[in-house]
This record gives structure tokens, C-alpha cells and sequence, in this order.
């Protein structure tokens, strides 16, 4: 006769021998008892406490989604700062409070069909004049829009479109075009009045022939056919608008910089305008004595790169990022231009070269770039575009930001990855300190009782009648001058820890009183049981699921704590990202106005965080209590 | 009764005095020497000796810690807390009109909370898994899940700045004496901070007086209650919610003594002039008198809320014993 249990698989048996089974198990179990004795787990099919528990999660619709958020920001955070790293010390001002966007490079198709005539680049957008006249404008808004300060960059006026346009040029905010007729046209950010012509230059305009049109940071520039310059917009600390007389009349081009202007000068010389003392200005002696005739110059920030009619560079400023050293190539230099931080030589055999700063891929040429033959390059701020001789356009360097800059031209992804990483592990290392506290407190005051509990509750009251806010940042303001940085860090979570423990010792002392009454305590002492396994084996077990659920949901408190806290400025200290220091601007009526991103984003996170740790909790309640699973 | 308040008051002793302890501690871990904040910048540098010693003796800072503790102590019963350097003037002074602010504002977060709260969460466990408990389910859980400042933040983007219906913060100007439109002009600078707070409450009250209700409606009292025929109504508001009312009861002193200490986000995020922000302000400018006030003022409520909860433990609960 069989000796095993029935509980094996009966599938793929046809029907009637299953019946048959069943009925002779029936009976034999009636009658003949000759079954192997099975323990009660097999016997009732249980599981255990984890498994139900886990089972009774996986129902939970809401609880998963929580599960997964939460491993979606988890791994946004940790995966993502060792993807992205930070320099905490770098800043690029030039790109500060521009609108989330990614199309800083993706020029219409409809330029390359037309065929490109020039193409100037602002911080955040571009503009392009097609061989057909047409204007075309592409990327993020650079600005904010509000009547009689700024209008949309990208949007072209009418008068625009339907004018014969002839020269198009971006300023870092603004753009201007003229026309054949010699009129001006000016849109995109005006806050000093760079987008459009001044009375002054009104009659300029029409009396004398444009020659090249010069777009700068906040201001804008005319040079006539002339040879004079005209400079306006906001000129107060530079000073451009001052060109000397000895220059005016003489001047063939200007490569502008925000605040020097380098001019080249019909007798092969260079001249620098505008703030004194620096690089840029230092002006080598050869540029201005006439060793060198000098054919064209283009400048970066603080460089000016000068070809001579021998096709020799030659280049002075300052040396950041290697500027100055240019790299060897070999040929003719046929063009030059220059980007923020960056130069670009473009040689006759249509390689392209281009080296400085590389901190938005600038440098990263794709690999078709580089193989291609170029006819024209264009590089402005850190936007590249190369036009090749079969008139597609390449383009490289500043693709955009999801999220948006900050007000010193950070990238809000990177701040809210890297924020992410501390607020999440200052959230947490505030829970586990006050979950040491609370379990400490909590179980020895219940489990012992009389005089202790008295003592240590008493310690509790004081402790909860401690106000949190107002002393969390009191003690946050006081520790702030005397430790560093990363003390402070510690010190926030210490804070938190300490101050949030009592209604989780309560707790557990009391459901420690409750369980310590109940009969298999009893039971177990009665049997001579030892108090500490008493303590660990028979009542932590049955409280454990309450802490659990206590400990998930206070730390999603932790995580609007440490946020508050960091908003108002007392807790994580900037440069040092959090989602809740992030924050901070939008204390400010133009962030919170204008600069939407900059406070809605981070925002979103923390809620995003908590939630998924709320949901996650409350699903663990439910999961964990046989009851809930009844109602 | 009066034994059962008089036992919890000689309880509290104990604990009245190392708070105060703590907060002595605090203010003496302070930075910045008082002495130098009091004389102020303009004095040669025998006259500062000189007046340094005097101010030094005059503010007992030349005793000892425990001396000092029971000066300070002394000085506050008697209301002297001091001078403040922000709005230079006594502290006292200074936190009168920000306390009558803040008072002003959570009164009517106080009215908005119960009003809502009481009458949803009932409703939410009457009607448990219906489409109006599944949607108060969601809302409280999301906005338990938010930062009081992006709440703030949210409603001043779209409420005072795209639909411009009130004004994004401030207090309201009062140079035009006390008509009819000051006092609608103070509701709608009140508005706002108001609806921040009530929102940020509900969230936590709601969930507890539902779940004290769904455990009350589950007794077998209200099964007995309902077999015996009596109306619905009457089931639900004199037999379960009665018995429901000693947690909840607990659950509104907290959340009403705490709006104080919480309001400092929000009075700060809408420049409301209550002690939230002065106490803000006085951290950053390190007026550390004030900010001490402050925390005298936040630990003595919160001391006042334990208390008060206890009392009405034992008022509406008459199986708390009481000996």
C-alpha cells in the first residue's frame, strides 16, 4: 500500500480515476489509518508569518505602486550620482534660471534644405538665417516673458517674416536682425533695452550701410561699413559704449566678449575696449605695431584668437580650461569662432577644430563630424554647428536641461540626483537613531516596569514637550558656526532622531504591557523560561510587525522634515544639494513666479519620496494585521 | 476628579523643570556674547571695559550657571524676558503682535479643521469603500505626503499669481483705520495661509477619526443598538460617535497645540507677521533673547497641550480610573 500522503499532484489524470482516488483516500483514511503521521504545517498547509505577510502585500495595488516608486527614486538617486558626478564648486552664471528644455540643438530640417547663410547661438537657443532669407529660431526660452520687458525668443515677429532679412545675430537673451533696407529688428529679452535701436542710431541706420551686427551679454552692437561701432544695452560696468575716436572709422570687425570688446583695425592692428586690467585687454605689443597684419579675430569669454595674412594664430587672455594652448593641425586656416569657454578653427581640408572648456561636451565632436569636410562653422556660448560641403548641418556641445537651471546655471537633474542621495540618507539615519532610542526606551520601560518605567516615561515627557520645529532649527542655528560642513550634516540627523523617538517608545511600551499580561507569557515563565528570551523570543516577535509599520511611516516624516528644515535654510546647507534646500529660492517672488522649475521639481520629489513611503507603510499595516484583510 | 488633575499636575513638575533646564542650556550654547549685543558698536575700548563689567554684573552673567538658571526663571515668571536686538525694544513688546497674529490665524484653522474633519471622517467610516471614502483616502494620504511649504508654495503660484484672487502674502496695511474693508482685507490676506494649514491637518485628523469610528462602529454595542431598532442617526452619532470621541478628542489638542510650532513654514512662506516667523527671523539675525522667548513660549504650550489631553482623557473616558 502507498505510504505518502495524498497531498501530491493529481493533474493530467483522466477524471474518473481521480474520483476513484479521492474515494479511496477517503476510505482509507476512514478505516485503515495506515498514513504516515504529518507535522501540523503540512497538515493545515501553512505558511509563515513573512510569507503571508509578503502574499497579502502583493494584493495591495497601491502598496506595490509605493514599492516601486520608491525603488524608481532610490535608484534615480544612488544610481544616477554615480552616473552623473557633481562638481559642488562649479558654476556657470551664464546659464542661470533657463526653462526646462532639450532642443537646444535640434534645428529645423527645413534650414538644411534651404541651405544654411549663418547661424548664431544665444544660451539656450539658436537663430539661423536660411540662403532663402527666411529666419529660423530653435531651443528653450532663454527668459521669462513680461510685457514691455521681454518677448518670446522664439517667437519671430511678423515684421520679421516678412521682411528681407540680411544679417541675423543672438545676444546670450536676445536676438537681432536687420534687413536690406537697413532696419533694425530687435526680440527676446529687452531689460536693457538691448533688443531694440536707440534714437541715436535710429538715423545711423538709415543714413549708413550695416555691416556686421554683434550680439553680447545683455547688449548689443552695430558696426557700419564704415568702419564705426555702435554699442548699447547694459554698458554701465563695461563700459563698451565708449569707443574711442582714434578707433572709430577704422574698425573691420568685433569679436565681443561681456565685457571687452576686441576690435580689428583697417591697418592689420587689434584694439580692446571696455575693462581694463584683465587678459583679454592685455593686447600682445606685435597685434598693434604692425609686425603682424592681422585678417581676422574672434574671442571666447577671456581669449581673443588673431589670424595674421600668413595664416599664423595667434592667441593671448587667460589660460583657463587651456585656452591658449592651440592644438596642431595641418593646411590653411580657413574661419574662426569662438563659444563661451571654447575656440574653433576651421581649416581648409574642412577639418574642424576646436578645443577649451568641455564641460557640456563641447569638445565631443561626433565621430561623422569629424570625418566630414565643413565648409563654415559657427560656434557660439555651447552650441557648435558645422556646415558641411554637401550643406547638412552638424551640431554639437549643449543639448539642453530636463529640469532646467538654477540661479547660478547649474543643472537642476544632477542637484536633484545628488539631493536626492542626502535627503534620502538623512531620512533615513534619522529613523534608525530614533528607532535605537525609541526600542531602548520603550522595551525597558514596559518589560521592567515600577521604578525604571516611571524614570525613563518621565524622560519621555520631556522629550515630547520639547516643541520640534522651534527647537530642531534653534539647535540647527546654534551648531551652524561651530562645526564644518559635514558635521552639520550628522548633526541635522542626530537632531531629528532625538527630537522624534517619544511616540514610538510609547508605543512600544505599551503594546509591551499588553503583551506581557497575555497567557503565553505566562505560560512561558511558567516553564522557567529565561526574562531575556522571554523579552526576545516571545514579546519583541509580536511587536515587531508595529514597529516595522511605525518605522515606514516615520520615515516619510523624516523625509518633510529634513525638507522643511533645509527650506527654511537651518538644515542642509547649500552648496551641498537637498530636495528641501532646493527649495529655498522660491522664498523669492520671481522664483516662485517665474522660475517655475526651480521650486516645483524638487518639490514634486519630495512628495513623490514620501508618498511611495506612506503607501508603502500602509500597506504594510494592512498586509501585517489579519484583521484588515477580513473588513 | 480634583485629585486625578492635582496627581497629573505634581507630575508635571518634574517635567516643567528639565525643559526649562534644556532651554537654559540651549540659550547659554548660544553664540554671540549678550553683554556685546546690549552695549552695541560705538564705544573706545575703555569705555566698552568699563561698561562691559557694569552690564556684566547687571545681567548676573559673573554667577553661576545655577544662580543664573534661577534668575532666568525669575525674570520670566515676573515677565521680564528680556531685550530684544531685531526689533529693538523689550521682547515682550515684540512678540505681543505676532502672538495676537498667530492666534488670530490658527482660530479659524481651529474652526475650518473641526468643521471639515469631524462630519468627513464620520461620513468616510459610515460609508466605508464608497467613492467619497476612497477619494478623502487619497487626498489625506497625498497631502499627508506633502511639505507644508509646497503646498503654500502650489497655492500661492495658482492662486495669487495666475488667478490673482488674493494676494500671494503680507499682512494687510492697517493705516486706514478699522472699517468694513480692513476687515475683509484681512481675511483675504488670511485666506490663503489658512487654507495651507487646514489642508495640512486635515490629512492627519481625517484618517484618525475615521479609523476611531470604523473601531466604534465595529463594537457590539452598536449591533445590539441597531437590533433594537433604533434610527440610523442615532446609532451613528450618540452611540458610536460618543464612544469614538475619546481618541479623537486626544488626537484635536495635539493637532490644535501643535499648529503653533507648525506654522513657522507657513508663516514664513506668506510672511504672515505670527511668532512662527519672528521666530525665524530672530534665528537668522541671532536674536537669541527672542528666539529663547520663543522656545519658552512653544515648550510651555506644548507642556499645557499634554496636560489638557490627559485632563479630557480622563473627563470623557470614564473607565480611566482615577485614583
Amino acid at each position: 500500500m502507498e505510504n505518502r500522503p495524498v497531498l501530491s499532484s493529481t493533474r493530467g489524470e483522466s477524471s474518473l480515476r481521480k474520483l476513484g482516488k479521492s474515494f479511496y483516500g477517503m476510505f482509507s483514511r476512514l478505516f485503515i489509518r495506515d498514513r504516515a503521521l504529518v507535522s501540523v504545517l503540512e497538515e493545515e498547509a501553512l505558511q509563515t508569518p513573512g510569507k503571508t505577510i509578503f502574499k497579502n502585500f502583493l494584493r495591495h495595488k497601491l502598496g506595490l505602486a509605493g514599492v516601486i516608486g520608491l525603488i524608481l527614486i532610490l535608484g534615480f538617486s544612488f544610481v544616477g550620482s554615480y552616473v552623473k558626478p557633481m562638481d559642488l564648486s562649479y558654476v556657470e552664471t551664464a546659464l542661470r534660471n533657463i526653462a526646462p528644455g532639450y532642443n537646444y540643438l535640434r534645428f529645423p530640417s527645413q534650414l538644411v534644405k534651404e541651405g544654411v547663410q549663418q547661424i548664431s547661438s544665444g544660451i539656450s537657443f539658436s537663430v539661423a538665417l536660411s540662403n532663402s532669407g527666411k529666419v529660423y529660431v530653435w531651443g528653450t526660452q532663454p527668459a521669462y516673458i513680461l510685457e514691455g520687458v521681454s518677448t518670446s525668443a522664439l517667437t519671430i515677429p511678423p515684421e520679421v517674416q516678412n521682411a528681407q532679412i540680411v544679417q541675423v545675430v543672438a545676444g546670450d537673451r536676445h536676438i537681432l536682425a536687420v534687413d536690406a533696407q537697413g532696419k533694425l529688428y530687435g526680440w527676446g529679452f529687452n531689460n536693457f533695452k538691448q533688443a531694440e535701436a536707440p534714437n541715436l542710431l535710429l538715423g545711423k541706420l538709415s543714413s549708413k550701410k550695416v555691416a556686421m551686427l554683434i550680439g553680447g551679454e545683455a547688449y548689443s552692437a552695430v558696426l557700419f561699413e564704415d568702419g564705426e561701432l555702435f554699442v548699447w544695452g547694459s554698458t554701465m560696468s563695461n563700459r563698451l559704449d565708449i569707443v574711442p575716436e582714434a578707433y572709430q572709422g577704422h574698425i573691420v570687425k568685433v569679436a565681443a566678449s561681456p565685457h571687452n570688446m576686441a576690435l580689428l583695425l583697417d591697418d592689420g592692428t587689434v584694439a580692446v575696449t571696455g575693462i581694463k586690467g584683465n587678459a583679454f585687454s592685455d593686447v600682445p605689443r606685435n597685434m598693434q605695431d604692425g609686425t603682424f597684419n592681422i585678417v581676422d579675430i574672434t574671442a571666447s569669454y577671456r581669449a581673443v584668437l588673431a589670424l595674421d595674412d600668413r595664416g599664423k594664430l595667434h592667441i593671448w587672455g587667460d589660460n583657463e580650461y587651456d585656452i591658449l594652448k592651440i592644438p596642431e593641425f595641418q593646411g590653411k586656416v580657413m574661419a574662426l569662432d569662438a563659444g563661451k569657454n571654447n575656440l574653433a578653427v576651421l581649416t581648409d581640408a574642412g577639418e574642424v577644430l576646436y578645443w577649451g572648456a568641455n564641460h557640456y561636451n563641447q569638445l565631443d565632436l561626433p565621430q561623422r563630424v569629424q570625418k566630414k569636410k565643413h565648409v563654415e562653422i559657427y560656434s557660439n556660448m555651447f552650441q557648435n554647428y558645422a556646415v558641411g560641403a554637401d550643406g547638412s548641418i552638424s551640431a554639437w556641445g549643449l543639448k539642453g536641461f530636463i529640469f532646467g537651471t538654477d540661479e547660478f546655471g547649474r543643472d537642476l537633474l544632477t542637484r536633484l540626483i545628488h539631493g536626492g542621495r542626502i535627503s534620502l540618507a538623512v531620512g533615513a539615519i534619522s529613523v534608525v537613531i530614533s528607532v535605537i532610542i525609541a526600542l531602548f526606551f520603550g522595551m525597558t520601560a514596559g518589560f521592567f516596569g515600577g521604578q525604571v518605567d516611571m524614570i525613563l516615561m518621565r524622560i519621555t515627557d520631556v522629550v515630547t514637550a520639547i516643541p520640534f520645529l522651534p527647537i530642531a532649527i534653534t539647535l540647527s542655528a546654534v551648531v551652524v558656526g561651530k562645526v564644518s560642513e559635514m558635521y552639520r550634516l550628522y548633526m541635522i540627523m542626530v537632531i531629528i532622531g532625538v527630537l522624534t523617538w517619544p511616540s514610538l517608545a510609547r508605543l512600544v511600551r505599551a503594546q509591551i504591557l499588553l503583551e506581557r499580561e497575555k497567557d503565553f507569557v505566562l505560560a512561558a515563565r511558567a516553564l522557567g523560561v529565561k526574562q531575556h528570551n522571554i523579552i526576545l523570543r516571545h514579546i519583541l516577535p509580536n511587536i515587531f510587525n508595529l514597529v516595522i509599520v511605525s518605522v515606514t511611516l516615520s520615515y516619510a516624516s523624516s523625509l518633510l522634515i529634513e525638507a522643511g528644515l533645509s527650506f527654511l535654510g537651518f538644515g542642509v546647507a547649500a552648496p551641498t544639494p537637498s530636495w528641501g534646500n532646493m527649495l529655498q529660492g522660491a522664498q523669492t517672488a520671481a522664483v516662485l513666479e517665474y522660475y517655475w522649475w526651480r521650486w516645483l521639481i524638487p518639490g514634486l520629489f519630495v512628495v513623490m519620496a514620501a508618498l511611495s513611503v506612506n503607501l508603502i507603510g500602509d500597506a504594510l499595516r494592512e498586509a501585517m494585521d489579519p484583521k484588515a484583510n477580513e473588513k | 476628579m480634583l485629585k486625578y488633575i492635582i496627581k497629573r499636575l505634581i507630575s508635571l513638575i518634574p517635567v516643567i523643570v528639565l525643559v526649562t533646564i534644556l532651554l537654559f542650556a540651549l540659550l547659554k550654547f548660544m553664540p554671540g556674547d549678550p553683554v556685546r549685543m546690549m552695549l552695541g558698536p560705538g564705544l573706545k575700548a575703555e569705555q566698552y571695559k568699563a561698561a562691559e563689567a557694569v552690564m556684566r554684573v547687571k545681567l548676573g552673567l559673573d554667577k553661576s550657571y545655577p544662580e543664573q538658571y534661577f534668575r532666568w526663571i525669575g525674570n520670566t515668571l515676573s515677565g521680564e524676558l528680556g531685550w530684544s536686538s531685531l526689533s529693538n525694544r523689550p521682547v515682550k513688546d515684540a512678540i505681543s503682535e505676532p502672538m495676537r497674529n498667530t492666534v488670530i490665524l490658527n482660530i479659524f484653522v481651529i474652526i475650518l479643521e473641526l468643521a471639515i474633519t469631524l462630519p468627513v471622517g464620520i461620513m468616510c467610516a459610515v460609508k466605508r469603500g464608497s467613492r467619497f471614502d476612497n477619494f478623502w483616502q487619497v487626498f489625506s494620504l497625498v497631502t499627508y505626503s506633502m511639505p507644508s511649504f509646497f503646498v503654500a508654495l502650489t497655492l500661492i503660484y495658482v492662486v495669487a499669481i495666475n488667478l490673482q484672487l488674493l494676494p500671494p502674502g503680507g499682512m494687510p496695511l492697517t493705516a486706514y483705520g478699522k472699517n468694513f474693508a480692513y476687515y475683509v482685507s484681512w481675511l483675504r490676506y488670511m485666506a490663503l495661509p489658512v487654507i495651507t494649514l487646514t489642508i495640512i491637518s486635515l490629512a492627519g485628523t481625517i484618517r484618525y477619526v475615521r479609523n476611531a469610528m470604523i473601531d466604534a462602529l465595529s463594537q457590539d454595542y452598536i449591533r445590539t443598538a441597531r437590533s433594537k431598532g433604533l434610527a440610523e442617526k442615532v446609532v451613528i452619532y450618540s452611540h458610536a460617535f460618543r464612544n469614538a470621541l475619546i481618541p479623537i478628542s486626544t488626537i484635536i489638542i495635539f493637532s490644535v497645540f501643535s499648529l503653533f510650532s507648525g506654522s513657522a513654514i507657513t508663516e514664513t512662506v506668506f510672511a504672515w507677521n505670527g511668532i512662527g516667523q519672528v521666530l525665524v527671523k530672530a534665528l537668522l539675525n541671532r536674536d537669541f533673547m527672542l528666539v529663547s522667548a520663543m522656545n519658552l513660549f512653544f515648550a510651555s504650550l506644548s507642556i499645557t497641550a499634554n496636560f489638557v489631553a490627559d485632563i479630557t482623557y480622563g473627563l470623557v473616558d470614564p473607565r480611566i480610573k482615577l485614583e
